[in-house]
């Protein structure tokens, strides 16, 4: 199943650390692609998913534009704690074009992912899009 | 309206006023310190900067770091990923000014990837009958460095805010920028 907006599915933005009220983090689980998140200055920068109900992922895919890299933490508490870390990457730079990441989670049951960017390839860093699979 | 935030690295030769300039700024002018007090590390200060004519504004966070060798590989370790760069040079002291062509080589080692915008800061300019470097000279080598250049007094509290409002806006400028490139990708 590809879901396009993760919103639809109950699923919410419940922590950002930047906000531009004109690119606010909702952009994320919208399943729009053309809009967007941005941070707002300096390293690191987070935001945390919540879902409706506990998940079993297998995939999640990113769009960005100028992250370098990327950690990705669980939780499967109600609360968002006891995130536990489950992927780093490094992401590569192509000038003009948005960075499509993908990231498999074998199953994984999840009810928070939590996504830092601690480094970028400019002072600010976009995501578009996240999608689950 | 958007709140940025900027880590401000603060670096220059010992005791050419970076400690002094970035409190005189802090506490809008209240406070000039006299005496010689050497910073030994990192010192964070945070202000918030309105940019004028919009509903925005930057939220710096000055790290002031240690002029002293003694100290730099510590502090480098908490410079991580600098977003605008305020170097600081004592005009009466010419061996500060040869300095800033090192300083602004190690700055720029910790940012690889991006561009940082950068002011040069000729400070004390107050101790007119001692100066060693012409402003004519600094300003040539800043804009030959991509940076601004402006000269302050902390002593007589004269343009203490300008190296920051700079920092501020050329941030406000990039960010701006960087939306327009975003929003041209999609
Ligand atoms: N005349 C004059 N003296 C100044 C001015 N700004 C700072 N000073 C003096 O210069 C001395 C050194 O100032 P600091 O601000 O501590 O120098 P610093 O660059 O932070 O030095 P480090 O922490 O060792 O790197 C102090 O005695 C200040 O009072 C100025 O504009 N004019
Ligand atoms: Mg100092």
């Amino acid at each position: 199943m590809i879901d396009h907006a993760l919103s639809s599915l109950g699923a919410q933005v419940v922590l950002a650390t930047s906000c531009d009220e004109k690119h606010p983090p909702e952009n994320i689980i919208d399943g729009n692609i053309e809009t967007f998140w941005i941070s707002t200055g300096m390293f690191p920068q987070e935001f945390i998913i919540r879902f409706a109900e506990s998940m079993k992922i297998s995939l999640v895919t990113l769009h960005s534009y100028n992250v370098k890299t990327l950690k990705i933490e669980k939780s499967i508490s109600d609360d968002a704690t006891d995130f536990e870390p489950i992927s780093e990457k490094q992401l590569e730079h192509i000038e003009g074009h948005l960075q499509t990441t993908d990231i498999p989670l074998n199953g994984l049951t999840v009810t928070h992912l939590r996504f830092i960017v601690t480094s970028g390839f400019d002072h600010f860093v976009s995501v578009h899009r996240i999608s689950i699979e | 309206m958007v709140k940025l935030r900027a880590r401000c690295l603060l670096v220059g030769d010992p005791a050419v006023g970076k400690s002094a300039l970035c409190h005189m700024f802090r506490s809008d002018g209240a406070h000039f310190q006299k005496n010689y007090s050497m910073t030994a590390g990192v010192e964070l200060l945070v202000k918030s900067i309105s940019i004028p004519e919009t509903r925005d504004s930057v939220e710096l966070y000055i790290f002031d770091s240690a002029g002293r060798e003694t100290f730099v590989e510590a502090c480098e370790k908490l410079w991580g990923q600098p977003s605008v760069l305020c170097l600081v040079f004592d005009v009466s002291s010419e061996p500060s000014f040869t300095s800033c062509g090192r300083w602004l080589e190690r700055v720029r080692a910790h940012c690889p990837d991006s561009h940082i915008p950068g002011v040069l800061v000729g400070n004390k300019s107050d101790l007119s009958s001692r100066r060693e470097v012409e402003t004519s000279v600094a300003l040539e080598w800043a804009q030959s460095q991509g940076l601004e250049y402006c000269e302050t007094s902390t002593k007589e509290m004269e343009n203490c805010e300008a190296p920051f409002l700079t920092l501020a806006q050329a941030f406000h400028a990039s960010y701006q920028d960087r939306l327009q490139t975003i929003q041209n990708l999609t």
